[in-house]
C-alpha cells in the first residue's frame, strides 16, 4: 500500500492521466484490466453521470463493493442497470452507434494504433500465443473514440504489429476508411506509464504529453520507431489529492490495479 | 450428468458451451474429459480455463472463439502449448470477434444465411484486405444497399448445446439470470441442448416469471440437477468466483506434466461433481457463498374476467 502523501506512481499517473479523457454523461464501453479501474475513478469524480458498459451485456450504474478484476466478474451483477446480453451492449449500443468512447488495454500497440492481444510472431506458427479479441476489435472498429491503454514497455509499441487484433488506423487513416470502417470511427488517445499520445491527420500517433518523472527522449527510445513530438508536448498534471486518495483507498484499497501482478502473486493458495 | 453426456454427446459433435464467465458448465465439461469424448469442436466465445483443460486433456480438434485465457491476467497454458508446441495436438482454431460471434449464433439460431457488420474491416480477421493468416468463414462484399463495404458473418450451428444456470423445472424450462453474453442465441443454434441446474423447481416457479426464462422445454432434451456445477465461475445469487482456484490453475497447469496431475487429481479422480465437491471441502464452498440481493417481486397480472359484451 502506497502511504498517504506519497507522490503518483506511473501507473497511477497513466490511470488518471486516462480517466481525465471521459466527459461526464457519455456512454462507454469499457474493456477488461486498465480500463475497469479507469473508468471507475472518472464515476467516482468527475464523471459521475457516465454509462460503463461490458462486453457481455452489462451496464454498470455504481462502484461496485470490490474494486471488478475484469469485466466479466459477477462483482458487478449487484451494482448494474442493465444485465442482458452481449448484444445488448456490443450489438444494440456500440455497433447501433450510442456508445461515446471506448477504452481498452493491450499487449502492444503501434504506430497507427493497431492493437494486438492475439500472438507474437506469425499467427499461424506464433512464437508466444495470447487471448485473441474478445470484444477489443469490436471497440476499435466501431466506436467513435477508443482510448488505448497500455503500461509502456518497448517491445510492446513495434512500428508494426505482428497481427491486427483490433484495427486503428491500420497502415493510414485513408486506408481504415478503404477497408469499410465508419468515418469519424478510430484511436483517439494511448497512455502509458510514460505519456499520452494522441493522432495526427494521417493516422500517426504523436506524443501530445509526458509523465513529469519522464522526458520527451526518455518517451522516444521506448517506441519502435521514430516518434513524432508535437511542438505543443508538455508535462502531464499530476494527479490531485483527491485523485490519488480516491484510487488508492477507496477503489483499490487491495492494491488489485496499483500493485502489479498482486492478482497472481499475492493470492496464497490453499487449495 | 454420466447419462446425458453418453446419450446425446458423440465423438466429432459440434458442441457450444455455454456461459459468459457466469454460467459455465464445468461439471458437464469434467464429465466429457472422464467419458474421453474424441474430435469435438467446440464453440464458447469466452474460452477460459474450461476451454484449456478440454484442450490440455485431448478431447478438441476444432476451436471456435473470440478469445481464451486464464481469466486472470495469465496465459492458458494448454493453449498455448497446443499452438506453439502441439502439445497434446495442435487444434484448429476459428476465430472471430466476440460481437461477431454473437451475431454467428444469432444467425444460427434464426437460420439466417448470413449477417452483414461493420465489425472486424481491415483488422487480422479480415482476409482480403490482409495477410494474416487467420482462418475464418467470413466474406467481405459491397453492400446492395449503400454500396458499402461489409463483413458477412456465416450462421454457426452446433449439434449440442450445454449450459449450466441457476434454475429449470423437470422438462428444461431453463432460468437465467445475470450475465448472460451469448448464451440465448448459442443455445438456440443447437440440435440438442442439455441444461444442467443448480435446482429443480415446480414448473409453476417459472411461469411466474417467465421473463426469465432462457429457453423453453420443447428445445430440451436433458435435464441434469447440478448444484455447483459451475465452480470454479461463478453462478449469479448462488456463488463467487472461486479466485483461489485460478492462481492454483495457473501454477499447476504450467507444464504438461502438472497439468496431467491436476487432470488426475480433479477430472479423472473423481467420479461425479458430488466428489469433486468433497475434494474441494465444505468450508472452501461456504466461503464462496454471496449475501443475498432479492429482488422485488413483480406481479405480470393475471386476467380473471370475462369480457361483457
Amino acid at each position: 500500500m502506497n502511504k498517504r502523501g506519497e507522490s503518483a506512481t506511473a501507473v497511477e499517473q497513466m490511470i488518471v492521466s486516462a480517466s481525465r479523457l471521459i466527459k461526464d454523461g457519455s456512454v462507454l464501453m469499457v474493456g477488461t484490466q486498465w480500463p475497469v479501474i479507469v473508468s471507475l475513478l472518472a464515476k467516482s469524480l468527475h464523471a459521475p453521470d457516465i454509462a460503463i458498459c461490458f462486453e457481455g451485456g452489462a451496464v454498470l450504474n455504481r462502484i461496485p463493493d470490490r474494486v471488478p478484476f475484469f469485466t466479466g466478474d459477477p462483482v458487478v451483477n449487484a451494482h448494474c442497470v442493465l444485465l442482458g446480453n452481449s448484444l445488448d451492449t456490443l450489438g444494440i449500443t456500440l455497433h447501433g452507434g450510442k456508445a461515446d468512447m471506448a477504452l481498452l488495454s493491450a499487449a502492444s500497440v503501434d504506430r497507427y494504433g493497431n492493437i494486438n492481444t492475439t500472438c507474437v510472431g506469425d499467427y499461424t506458427s506464433p512464437k508466444i500465443r495470447l487471448a485473441g479479441s474478445g470484444g477489443a476489435c469490436d471497440f476499435g472498429s466501431l466506436a467513435p473514440k477508443t482510448i488505448i491503454i497500455v503500461e509502456h514497455d518497448k517491445r510492446r509499441f513495434p512500428e508494426k504489429v505482428d497481427f491486427i487484433t483490433t484495427p486503428g488506423y491500420l497502415w493510414g487513416k485513408d486506408s481504415r476508411a478503404a477497408a469499410g470502417l465508419r468515418p469519424e470511427t478510430g484511436p483517439y488517445a494511448v497512455v502509458t506509464t510514460l505519456g499520452l499520445f494522441h493522432f495526427d491527420e494521417q493516422g500517426e500517433m504523436i506524443l501530445a504529453a509526458h509523465h513529469p518523472s519522464a522526458s520527451v527522449r526518455e518517451v522516444s527510445e521506448n517506441v519502435q520507431w521514430d516518434l513524432k513530438v508535437d511542438s505543443n508536448v508538455k508535462a502531464l498534471v499530476p494527479p490531485s489529492e483527491k485523485e490519488l486518495e480516491t484510487l488508492r483507498y477507496q477503489l483499490d484499497p487491495e492494491g488489485m490495479y496499483l500493485r502489479s501482478a498482486r492478482l497472481l502473486k499475492g493470492i496464497k493458495i490453499s487449495v | 450428468m454420466s447419462e446425458a453426456v453418453e446419450r446425446y454427446v458423440n465423438n466429432g459433435d459440434a458442441l457450444f458451451l455455454g456461459g459468459f464467465v457466469q454460467q459455465e458448465p464445468f461439471a458437464a465439461a469434467h464429465e466429457i474429459m472422464r467419458q474421453g469424448k474424441r474430435d469435438l469442436t467446440i464453440s464458447k466465445c469466452a474460452g477460459m480455463s474450461l476451454v484449456d483443460q478440454m484442450i490440455g486433456a485431448g478431447v478438441i480438434k476444432h476451436l471456435i472463439t473470440s478469445f481464451t485465457w486464464n481469466p486472470l491476467p495469465a496465459a492458458a497454458h494448454c493453449f498455448v502449448r497446443s499452438l506453439t508446441q502441439e502439445i497434446p495436438h495442435r487444434i484448429e482454431v476459428e476465430e472471430y470477434s466476440l460481437l461477431a460471434l454473437n451475431l454467428a449464433y444469432f444467425a444460427g439460431s434464426l437460420d439466417l444465411p448470413y449477417v452483414a457488420t461493420k465489425t472486424m474491416l481491415g483488422s487480422g480477421f479480415d482476409w482480403e484486405q490482409n495477410d494474416s493468416g487467420a482462418k475464418n468463414r467470413l466474406k467481405f462484399e459491397q453492400s446492395p444497399f449503400t454500396g458499402e463495404r461489409v463483413c458477412l458473418v456465416p450462421p454457426i450451428k452446433h449439434d449440442v448445446g450445454i449450459i449450466q444456470v441457476q434454475r429449470s423445472d423437470p422438462y428444461g424450462n431453463a432460468q437465467a439470470w445475470g450475465m448472460l453474453g451469448e448464451n440465448r442465441y448459442g443455445l438456440q443454434s443447437c440440435e440438442r441442448i442439455i441444461i444442467c441446474a443448480e435446482e429443480i423447481v415446480d414448473t409453476d416457479i417459472v411461469m411466474r416469471d417467465p421473463n426469465r426464462t432462457l429457453v423453453p422445454a420443447f428445445r430440451v432434451h436433458a435435464v441434469v440437477e447440478e448444484p455447483w456445477g459451475g465452480h470454479p465461475h461463478p453462478m449469479a445469487g448462488y456463488y463467487d468466483m472461486d479466485w483461489l482456484y485460478f492462481a492454483y490453475y495457473e501454477r499447476e497447469t504450467h507444464t504438461e506434466e502438472l497439468f496431467q496431475a491436476f487432470l488426475r487429481k480433479w477430472v479423472y479422480g473423481v467420479q461425479d461433481r458430488k466428489e469433486y465437491l468433497r475434494l474441494l471441502g465444505a468450508k472452501r464452498l461456504e466461503s464462496l457463498q454471496p449475501e443475498p440481493f432479492i429482488s422485488e417481486p413483480v406481479s405480470y397480472g393475471r386476467l380473471t374476467r370475462h369480457f361483457e359484451v
